[in-house]
């Protein structure tokens, strides 16, 4: 599975960047998110509970940063372990730019997830994985960007790049 | 756990199960009513189907709880008093089932088919009986069985 | 009377209780101190497992044990093993890597068991298996059958995946006949592979009975001795005669409940290890990923032709893919059940074929509905017809050129087989009548003045049922004889008890056995009942495979009612006082032939078992015979299929206008059954054809896993089939009969895709014809004319 989108953010690229690698951050945006815990420069244990179609499961993961060049761009990669659920892997590429919007400086947030499941959740819900992915992309980016504005009515358009 | 009531196959049921039993489990399994099978895991396959309140319903997707004070009938109950409901001894007379485990969702399923007047003609049978896999008859004889049981019902009824 | 039940359709004894919910399939069986288990599986199609951990699932609400992997092998459990030894070109034997039932250290296909949770009910035993905690190191999987022998080596004694490499035929011979042709049709293609899909999932329930050290269980098998015979012979898990195999009603089986699985096997070894009762059932989740999946093959081929269309020669190469681990009938299946039948019902004087068997990381590959005659037949029918293309002919001119004539049986083929009788021109004949053959163009041509492209196919195939003889089964690799065991057990009060070796799973046995024995006696059907399925009360058995239970097990039982009949005449000679000559048995009533005297089927019974005068000195009392039958060949039932098919060419909607089969079954006992078990298998052959296809991707995730993208056939799917029959009877079984299980799955697909590529104009596409592909075609043919 692949997908890519960008949005746009009315904060400074540097903000943004900040906030993307503010844990509390991270784990307050992450949908379904019960724990999230550092455990090394970059490196983050968590457990997030998931719904894929008919297949609700909670995973137990690690996530790590990589390839940080700041304050533009980073790679996440990660991988849960669902027990009989199955699990899932893969990576994103997050890279920002500086635009203005409304005269104001904001940020141009784009990003290209790869994803691939297995066990149960492949089984069942395979076919669901696209949609399930903009839906956590959605839900995880509207409280990202709520939080970071501080302001619980902003809707967020997010633009798909290009559908595989 | 919770306790509901139900009117199974004529007669009054308290029955205790947990919030998240299905229904065609509390038939099963607590009412040894095996009649009624699971063929599946996501509503496909329509072995399960059984009537509540007078519709088909495939009894993998409800919950007990759910249907607290509904009148439930399983293959079990279908005949009521007599030896065979009149689709019953169709299926038998068209040699409408092999293997006989997708045959009591089939007939559940055709008679309400019927009872909701769609059981019109080949194609409108065959289309109403979508919901119900048979891997063993490729269909031709449910869909006799069936003409032939509607027609059956419908002498009954007048 | 006799006579006077065969051939009629007689209603089936054993549906009052299928429709009224009174059958008594495994999972509805409820004990006392019944147990659960649920099993741990793989979510990887290929990891190393290095370490469990069961310590949160003992702790979880309601769990007796968890086993595992690491317990199966501490107590030695064998692996499942695979009954059929095939030899390689080179004469080396096939590389089989070990089946473990739990597997310790490493997986190989998604979904393979490694742990079972027992507890106190499903829920929690499904609860539990969640907290099972297993460390898997994933590998990289092999999936593509075509690429494995180039692939990663998956087990260190199976260099290249290759399980074996066995070659048929006369390779110069074919080489010859290539090189003299006039025409070379070649084709490449795909046999789709299909997950059997019985509507009852398999399940098992094990009880362990200390005081008598007895296993009994029940389970959704075929062929219940054969199980038996694996899970003690070979997994060692009881003694033979302390493991009771019982398969009471069994929802459909159609192969895949032939093979002896992880979970049956792990079931009843831990109900002995844990003194326990337990019971499992697959959902159909677990159905999908472990069941033996079916077909799976690539194929290549070359028919050769003279000028005026007389075959030369056929050479095949195959690709047949295994799965994982080698199931317990996986490698006759691409080979002896495969190969041998690519002469089809042709005189093609060569044939070779090479097999290469693979192995990946995949479910176990095995038998389905029709098993390697399916694909033989694909193969064949569908270069046939294209052939026909090529050189312009009409298709079925091109078959009857080259059919075996009637008069030429028995016929030897090139590739094995004798086949002793038939009749192809017949069932030819009579198909294209029905089908309105002749007035397809103008069908056609209003099909297309609607802007619909129409299409009409032919398939003349043949198979080989009954496996048989058990000796040259044998001398080819074959594991157990192959014949059948019957049993007439005459009861006091004259009715009968009527046990047979083979088993019933929608077939009907318990009708069309009971009036096969009915009408030898002369006994009202009602009189005469059925027991199979059970290791406790039958002599070994070899069950329902092959389409072999009427021309095999039947002729069992007719053999032993015969010798009912001959201890008859003896008794009633006795009670007559006369010569057993003298008496004559017109059933059923046995006469003396020189006098008006007689007894009836009842009184000789009935003496049998409890006259005061009876000779024991001379004949034993009782009246119950046994017979063992080993057919002398196989039956060949074989027959002409003809599909018209319609497509939209804006959907690539395939739409089955009509579909005629014409089949020759031999004799035919109940045609109200035989044409039932048509209609089953013509609507798997068309479900193969337009709808079925099991699909991995690329890292060995199961993508069609459910039956929300496994696309079932379905009531809607499919016209009223037309069906029809010619006979000509079995040689060499006492029935008659032939077999008709698989017919109608092994006959169809090729006339569905033949019908297809006619009215894509030639353009060729592999099984499943699902719209999309068919649309894709169109798009690439030249501009449709419209009205
Ligand atoms: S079991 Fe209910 S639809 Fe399959
Ligand atoms: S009769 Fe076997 S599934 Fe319908």
């Amino acid at each position: 599975m692949e997908l890519k989108q960008q949005l746009v953010i009315p904060r400074a690229v540097e903000a943004v960047w900040q906030a993307l690698n503010d844990p509390e951050m991270l784990q307050h945006s992450l949908p379904g998110c019960q724990h999230f815990e550092q455990t090394g420069d970059n490196a983050y244990d968590m457990t997030v509970s998931a719904k894929i179609g008919p297949v609700k499961a909670t995973f137990n993961g690690a996530i790590a940063l990589q390839n940080l060049n700041p304050p533009f761009s980073y790679e996440i990669s990660g991988e849960g372990k669902g027990g009989v659920a199955g699990f899932a892997k893969g990576g994103a590429k997050v890279s920002l730019k500086a635009v203005t919007e409304s005269g104001e400086p904001a940020t141009q947030l784009s990003y290209s997830v790869e994803a691939a499941v297995g066990g149960k959740i492949a089984q069942v819900g395979g076919r669901l994985i696209q949609g399930a992915a903009r839906k956590m992309a959605q839900d995880f980016f509207t409280q990202f960007v709520r939080r970071l504005c501080d302001d619980e009515t902003i809707e967020l358009v997010i633009e798909t790049i290009e559908t595989p | 756990m919770e306790t509901i009531e139900l009117k199974i196959n004529g007669r009054k049921r308290t029955l205790h199960c947990l919030p998240n039993a299905t229904l065609v489990e509390v038939l099963r399994d607590q009412l040894h009513l095996t009649g009624t099978h699971i063929g599946c895991d996501t509503t496909q396959c329509g072995a399960c189907t059984i009537h509540v309140d007078g519709d088909a319903v495939k009894a993998c997707t409800v919950l007990a709880v759910r249907s607290d004070g509904s009148e439930i009938t399983t293959i079990e109950g279908l005949a009521e008093n007599e030896a065979s409901h009149p689709m019953q001894k169709a299926f038998k007379a068209c040699h409408g089932l092999q293997c006989g485990f997708c045959t009591p969702g089939m007939i559940m399923s055709a008679v309400d088919l019927v009872n909701k007047g769609c059981a019109v003609d080949p194609a409108a049978i065959r289309e109403g009986l979508s919901g119900n896999i048979c891997r063993c008859t490729g269909y031709q004889n449910i869909v006799a069985a069936v003409l032939q049981g509607a027609s059956e019902m419908q002498e009954q009824s007048s | 009377m006799s006579g006077s039940l065969i051939g009629k359709s007689v209603l089936r004894k054993e549906d009052h209780r299928f429709v009224s919910g009174k059958g008594r399939y495994t999972d509805d069986i409820q004990l006392v101190g019944l147990t659960y288990a649920a099993f741990v599986r793989s979510p990887y199609a290929r990891a190393d497992i290095k370490s469990f951990d069961v310590s949160d699932a003992l702790a979880a609400p309601g769990v007796i044990a968890v086993l595992t992997g690491e317990e199966v092998a501490k107590d030695g459990l064998g692996g499942l093993p695979c009954g059929w030894m095939i030899h390689s070109k080179d004469g080396s034997e096939m590389r089989q890597p070990h089946h473990p039932v739990l597997a310790a250290d490493r997986v190989n296909y998604l979904g393979e068991p490694v742990a079972l949770v027992i507890a106190d009910t499903q829920l929690e035993a499904k609860n539990a298996a969640e907290l099972v905690m297993v460390d898997f190191e994933p590998l990289t999987a092999v999936v593509n059958p075509a690429t494995a022998s180039q692939a990663e080596t998956l087990y260190e004694a199976v260099p290249n995946n290759l399980c074996y490499e066995w070659e048929l035929g006369d390779e110069a011979a074919t080489e010859a006949g290539l090189a003299a042709a006039a025409h070379v049709t070649t084709l490449k293609l795909t046999n789709n592979r299909l997950i059997p899909n019985a509507i009852e999932p398999r399940a098992a329930l094990a009880e362990y009975n200390s005081g008598t050290d007895e296993i009994i269980l029940h389970t959704t098998s075929q062929n219940p001795h054969l199980v038996r015979l694996i899970m003690t012979a070979f997994v060692q898990i009881a003694p033979e005669h302390k493991l009771r195999v019982i398969a009471p009603d069994v929802g459909g089986g159609f192969g895949s409940k032939i093979f002896i699985y992880s979970e049956e096997t792990a079931l009843a070894w831990a109900a002995k290890k844990l003194g326990l009762t337990i019971k499992w059932t697959a959902d159909r989740s677990e159905s999908f990923l472990t069941d033996a999946h079916g077909r799976d093959h690539v194929s290549e081929a070359q028919l050769a032709l003279s000028a005026d269309g007389e075959f030369l020669a056929l050479k095949v190469k195959t690709v047949a893919n295994m799965g994982a681990y080698l199931s317990t009938f996986a490698s006759a299946v691409p080979t002896y059940l495969y190969g041998t039948l690519l002469a089809g019902q042709y005189r093609t004087p060569a044939i070779y074929v090479e097999v290469d068997s693979v192995f990946t990381n995949t479910a176990p590959v095995d038998a389905y509905r029709g098993a390697g005659r399916p694909e033989a037949t694909y193969l064949v029918e569908r270069i046939v017809e294209k052939a026909a293309a090529e050189m312009g002919l009409d298709p079925a001119e091109l078959r009857r050129r080259n059919f075996i004539g009637r008069d030429q049986f028995p016929y030897q083929t090139p590739v094995a087989l004798e086949y002793d009788t038939g009749d192809y021109e017949a069932s030819l004949h009579k198909a294209l009548k029905m089908a309105d053959y002749n007035t397809f163009s103008a069908r056609q041509a209003e099909a297309e003045a609607r802007g619909k492209l129409r299409g009409i196919g032919l398939s003349c195939y043949i198979e080989a049922c009954g496996l048989a003889p058990s000796q040259v089964a044998g001398a080819l690799g074959a594991g157990v004889g192959l014949w059948e065991s019957g049993e007439v057990r005459v009861n006091p009060t004259g009715s009968v008890t009527v046990l047979t070796g083979s088993h019933s799973h929608g077939q009907g046995h318990e009708t069309t056995f009971a009036q096969l024995v009915a009408d030898r006696l002369g006994l009202p059907i009602e009189d005469v009942e059925v027991v199979h399925g059970d290791t406790g009360k039958l002599d070994f058995g070899l069950g329902t495979y092959g389409s072999r239970s009427l021309a095999v097990g039947g002729s069992a039982l007719s053999v032993a009612a015969d010798k009912v009949v001959e201890k008859g005449r003896k008794i009633a000679a006795h009670l007559l006082r006369t010569d057993v000559d003298n008496i004559d048995f017109d059933a059923p009533v046995f006469k003396m032939i020189d006098s008006n005297e007689s007894k009836t089927f009842q009184e000789i019974a009935f003496a049998a078992y409890v006259n005061h005068d009876y000779p024991s000195e001379e004949l034993e009392p009782g009246l119950a015979e046994k017979a063992f039958y080993d057919p002398l060949n196989f039956t060949y039932p074989a027959g002409t299929h003809i599909c018209e098919v319609e497509i939209d060419p804006d959907t690539g909607v395939v739409e089955i206008i009509q579909f005629v089969a014409v089949d020759d079954f031999g004799t035919i006992i109940n045609p109200m059954i035989v044409e039932g078990q048509v209609h089953g298998g013509l609507a798997q052959g068309i479900g193969q054809a337009l709808l079925e296809q099991a699909v991995y991707d690329d890292t060995g995730q199961l993508i069609t896993g459910s039956y929300m993208d496994y696309c079932m056939p379905r009531a809607d799917n499919f016209p009223d089939f037309k069906v029809g029959m010619t006979c000509t009877p079995c040689t060499h079984n006492p029935v008659g009969a032939k077999g008709c299980g698989e017919a109608g799955a092994i006959g169809s697909p090729p006339a569905v895709m033949n019908a297809i590529t006619q009215a894509l104009g030639g353009i060729e596409i592999d099984m499943p014809a699902t719209s999309e592909k068919v649309w894709r075609a169109v798009q690439t043919m030249p501009a449709l004319k419209t009205a």
